[in-house]
């Protein structure tokens, strides 16, 4: 079966391992991906604000592409992503009289957005459309039990209309990881907000929270962090040289995308360049599935 | 050219002028009586001077073409936008790579894009102008070189953008950055730029312009012609 | 969108088109192309050159006795714009090592290169930058990049085109330098097609023995020129100013050229600039509207840069050829004389008379090609009108679609699409209507291999020098010398201009001229350069009673 896919900028260039183990993993498990034609940034940050009605036109562009090419379910791996285009599908259905408006400046487009999409994140779709028995099945190469902590951040869960699972009590990636053969932990930090994009205005306080999530993490026996959010991932893998200067006793750990730890359990194939892309070397995780 | 009987009216920049139906916007003008200066270049479709707004009667939507180009309506309102303000960044090809992060340095408010397409819209060569920047903006070059290929750098998108980009610029860049960097080697060029360095068809040059104009009009019309 | 009174010759073209295509497929020309006595007659009989009120004798000056173009003859025999003592020579406005009048691509190449070679250059031109023929080229530029080509096989097109009237060595460094230029040019960030090998692609021309015609889609020349604006922007140290025109040279108390006097079109100021060595790169001239032929050229292509060298003593070459370029637009009107580039036939576009039939090898040289559709249209009377009068011949452009595949018209040939949908017309199904129209200045100021005229100071590339390509230009090798001779320019000026002393300035010649035009008796309300082609209605003209008419309305 086939199923419309939206990548997300951030998963073209920086985070072409999530981009390139999401597909692996889907095509692996019987569901062929096909990329959205003539997709835009999802409108992330702008689209927050709903106050602008212009801000909401990139995200609803996407859903009307998705439309335009048979509708249906759009998934869409990166968290921000998949937070920002889930509002939006919220934002058309709730508020027919200003998508009126939207539609309207569109006048350019060859069909008007009629609210047809049903954006699905990756791990919402293996929970509940593939299920998380096939995904045990398809494992190759258990992981040993090694000790992984699922870090959900803020957009998997906030607001709770968007969640993936129960805000409160998250256990989508735990369940995954049992899937894959490593053993879970759960640890305090688990949803808090990595910094975001602090980084680049007041440093200071992503630093900290790098180290004080690896910290959480790392109590609770943790050796390696999942997550779905390339703005995540650089938080707290590409953070953590800068961090330890300022903490040095920071607990050092590899932080990967689900669906790389997915390839490595169901022995698909690892790429040498996607180490590249991380700052802390994940071959511990490839160690222990004995890839 | 239209029949001079057959008259439509024009505003430019508010005033009405009687011009010739079926007239391009340029020569309208120029039936005005406009000597033009600026808002005018090779009169072909080419080279982008001659950028033009307009509204057509009973119309609220703002159109783009060239002047060059488009035909007058009865009823249209036109200004020439002979220029679109915006310097040009000073870089240098060689010490740039082929990737999103040229474009951040260079023309950082690519990223602004709220995907409103208004550039798309007016856009009078038909190129899909927030595709490319899209394209930029999560760095595919190839494709944003590809797409904007055929613009002709008439300014109009980025006179429209909310975002303030300045999308022709920014297009030219990634023109030039698969141009220099992404564009598959041509092994035959290099082989034969080699060759001619090497003086390898000196000698049947020389023997050429030595002949006399009877031997080189022979050589000439019996030369094999290959079309494939 | 073709008028009822066109709709039966179509259907012709349409009945035609099947056996056309089977023809084509066969690999072997779809008409034998002509011999030389063949090319020697249609020429003669049918080409607007050779008609007896073509050229007529210059009668002062470097070339004075020689038959030119009427209209080339007339302008030389002109009054300057200028009026020397109104200029304080001592003290020029600007001063430069290397002035560079004209920004296409030949001028491009040559500020490019001064820079390079140490120069303080100084690039004007009369519009904006880019606002010339180099922007409009379509077709193609010539390399000989095959394997199964050579510069040696070029160079025997290039002469075979040009009437074997070349001037040998240069015709050689044309050839020769070809893939360098070409590398060079993709160095600079140029993206030309490609074969899925990475060669690059390459298309038959009129007149060439292989396919030799590389390609940026149909913007070809707008790629090139547009890359090298980039480039000349990027590089803040070369002077540009635009809207600036020159109006003549000025020389020095040697005789050598030493600068130009320039008019601002907007504020109507005019500069002196001092410049140890200077380079014509004004382009050529179809604004002329010779033979009042519609012209394919830019609004600015007025000849300037050869009236202003003329007066200052460099001799002109060929300038009793014209180019006209067999497939200019006839309809519909708006776009009468607009070009229809010769990739068309390059990519299996066939020309045919009202009954769609075909009646001359299609990539003939162009002034041959063009000749045979003037006598298919006149002579024998299959051509086809139009509403508003004018006629033309068929170019079949649909049979490119089958010959290269559904979607190859949208792929290579964009520009030529959207110019033909914008006014009603898909050329994907509908045949074109052509007729020929004033392209090219074959000739121009005569040059060496270092682009040196025969004053000196005073250099020239591109389309305003003349010898390269004899009497007559293939499509492709006029891209190909902007880049050759441009750079070529740019080097040597920048040399020359390295040893140049200054001394003091003069326009002395510009009154020696106008003397000796005054003594021809010519009405002194005929001034050049023109400038700008004066497009002013008469309607208008009788009420603009403060502006006086000289030449033109600037
Ligand atoms: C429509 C069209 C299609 C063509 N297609 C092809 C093709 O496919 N292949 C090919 O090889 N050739 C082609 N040619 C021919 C080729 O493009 C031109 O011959 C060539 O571009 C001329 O370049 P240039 O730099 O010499 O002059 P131009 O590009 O014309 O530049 C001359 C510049 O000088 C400026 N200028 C003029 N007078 C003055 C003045 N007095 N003072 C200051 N500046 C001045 C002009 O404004 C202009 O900017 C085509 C030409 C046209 C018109």
């Amino acid at each position: 079966m086939s199923l419309l896919y939206f990548p997300g900028c951030t998963l073209k260039n920086k985070a072409r391992n999530f981009d390139a183990s999401t597909l692996e993993v889907f095509s692996a498990l019987g569901v062929e991906l096909a990329e959205l034609e003539r997709w835009n940034c999802c409108g992330t940050v702008f689209s927050m604000a709903d106050d602008d009605l212009m801000l909401q036109l990139a995200p609803l562009r996407n859903l009307l592409r998705a439309e335009q090419q048979g509708g249906g379910e759009l998934l869409v791996p990166c968290s921000m992503c998949y937070n920002t285009l889930r509002r939006a599908q919220r934002f058309a259905a709730a508020d027919p009289e200003r998508l009126g408006r939207i539609r309207d400046f569109m006048y350019d487009e060859p069909s008007a957005y009629r609210g047809d999409v049903e954006v699905r994140h990756p791990l919402a779709y293996l929970r509940d459309r593939v299920g998380l028995e096939r995904v045990k099945q398809a494992v190759e190469r258990p992981l040993g039990g090694l000790r992984l902590g699922a870090y959900y951040g803020c957009l998997l869960l906030r607001p709770s209309e968007l969640a993936v699972d129960d805000p409160a009590r998250p256990r989508v990636m735990e369940d995954l990881i049992a899937a894959l053969g490593a053993e879970p932990v759960e640890f305090g930090q688990r949803a808090e907000c990595c910094g975001a994009y602090q980084t680049l205005s007041w440093r200071a306080v992503t630093l900290r929270r790098t180290y004080e999530i690896l910290g959480s993490a790392c109590a609770a026996g943790a050796r390696a962090l999942l997550t779905s959010c390339p703005l995540c991932a650089y938080n707290l893998d590409q953070m953590q040289r800068e961090a330890v200067k300022s903490y040095p006793d920071l607990c050092a750990m590899p932080v990967l995308y689900f669906t790389e730890l997915m390839v490595i359990a169901m022995g698909l194939g690892w790429k040498p360049e996607w180490s590249a892309l991380h700052e802390v070397d994940p071959q511990p995780v490839l160690d222990a599935a004995g890839a | 050219m239209a029949t001079e009987d057959k008259l439509v009216t024009i505003h430019v920049m508010g005033e009405a002028f009687r011009v010739p139906e079926g007239s391009t916007i340029m020569t309208a003008l120029e039936y005005a009586g406009f000597q033009l200066t600026t808002g005018v270049g090779c009169r072909e479709g080419f080279c982008g001077a001659c950028g033009t707004l307009y509204r057509e009667a009973g119309d609220y939507k703002i159109k783009g073409g060239l002047a060059c180009q488009t035909v007058v309506t009865d009823g249209m309102h036109l200004a020439q936008i002979p220029f679109v303000p915006a310097a040009k960044p000073v870089y240098d090809i060689e010490a740039l790579s082929p990737d999103e992060e040229a474009i951040k340095r260079i023309y950082p408010e690519v990223f602004r894009c709220v995907a409103c397409s208004t550039c798309t819209k007016i856009c009078p060569q038909d190129i899909q102008v927030m595709d490319y920047v899209q394209c930029l903006m999560r760095g595919d070059i190839a494709q944003a070189a590809n797409i904007s290929f055929d613009c002709l750098r008439c300014g109009l998108c980025g006179l429209r953008c909310p975002a303030e980009i300045v999308q022709y610029n920014a297009a030219t860049l990634a023109r030039r950055l698969y141009g220099r960097y992404l564009a598959r080697p041509s092994e035959r060029l290099e082989r034969r730029v080699e060759a001619i360095a090497r003086g390898d068809y000196d000698a049947q040059l020389d023997e050429l312009q030595g002949l006399d104009a009877d031997a080189l009009k022979k050589r000439y019309y019996d030369r094999e012609i290959k079309t494939k | 969108m073709y008028p009822e009174s066109m709709q039966e010759s179509i259907r012709k073209v349409e009945a035609s088109r099947a056996r056309r295509i089977e023809l084509a497929l066969s690999g072997k020309p779809v008409v034998e192309p002509m011999s030389a006595e063949q090319r020697q007659d249609v020429l003669d009989r049918f080409h607007p050159d050779y008609q007896d009120d073509a050229r007529r004798e210059v009668r002062w000056g470097p070339n004075a006795g020689q038959r030119l173009t009427t209209e080339v003859a007339d302008l030389l025999e002109t009054y300057a714009r200028v009026d020397p003592s109104d200029y304080d020579l001592l003290e020029p406005d600007f001063d430069t090592d290397v002035l560079v009048i004209g920004a296409g691509s030949a001028g491009f190449c040559a500020a490019l290169l001064a820079q390079e070679h140490g120069a303080r250059v100084t690039l004007a031109t009369k519009l904006r930058l880019g606002d010339a023929n180099s922007m409009m080229a379509q077709g193609g530029i010539q390399a000989a990049v095959r394997d199964d080509d050579s510069p040696v096989h070029h160079y025997l097109d290039v002469v075979g085109g040009g009437h074997f009237d070349n001037r040998p060595e240069l015709a050689r460094a044309l050839v020769s330098e070809a893939p360098d230029a070409i590398a060079w040019l993709r160095r600079k960030g140029v993206m030309f097609d490609q074969e899925d090998d990475g060669s690059l692609k390459a298309k038959p021309g009129g007149g060439t023995c292989r396919p030799r015609m590389l390609s940026a889609r149909d913007y070809t020349g707008a790629a090139i020129c547009r890359t090298l604006r980039d480039e000349i922007q990027n590089r803040p140290e070369i002077r540009v100013l635009e809207h600036s025109s020159a109006i003549e040279l000025i020389k020095d108390a040697r005789g050598r050229v030493a600068g130009a006097v320039l008019y601002h079109l907007l504020t109507r100021e005019h500069f002196t600039i001092r410049a140890r060595a200077t380079v014509m790169a004004t382009g050529g001239f179809g604004r002329l509207h010779v033979k009042g032929f519609e012209t394919t050229n830019h609004y600015g292509a007025t000849a300037d840069g050869l009236v202003m060298a003329y007066r200052a003593g460099a001799r002109l070459l060929y300038m009793d050829s014209v180019q006209y370029h067999p497939t200019g637009a006839v309809f519909p009107p708006q776009i009468l004389g607009f070009l229809c580039t010769e990739k068309l036939r390059g990519m299996g576009g066939q020309p045919v008379n009202a009954d769609g039939e075909l009646f001359v090898y299609p990539l003939e040289p162009r002034d041959v090609e063009a000749a045979s559709f003037i006598r298919e249209a006149t002579e024998l009377g299959h051509g086809v009108s139009t509403p508003s009068g004018h006629v033309g011949i068929w170019l079949d452009t649909p049979v490119i679609e089958k010959l290269n595949g559904a979607g190859a018209i949208e792929k290579n040939l964009p520009a030529m699409l959207r110019q033909f949908q914008r006014f009603g017309v898909d050329i994907r199904s509908e045949p074109i209507l052509v007729y020929p129209t004033l392209h090219y200045q074959n000739g121009g100021i005569e040059i060496d291999v270092e682009c040196r005229s025969t004053v000196e100071g005073l250099y020239a590339a591109g389309e305003v020098a003349g010898g390269i390509h004899g009497r007559n230009r293939l499509m492709g090798n006029s891209q190909l010398d902007l880049i050759v001779f441009g750079r070529r320019a740019g080097r040597y000026a920048a040399a020359f201009a390295g040893t140049a002393e200054p001394a003091e300035l003069s326009l002395g010649h510009v009154l020696e001229a106008n003397r000796r035009v005054g003594e021809l008796g010519v009405d002194r309300d005929r001034i050049s350069p023109l400038v700008l082609p004066d497009y002013v209605p008469e309607r208008v003209k009788r009420r603009q009673h403060d502006t006086r008419y000289r030449g033109t309305l600037i």
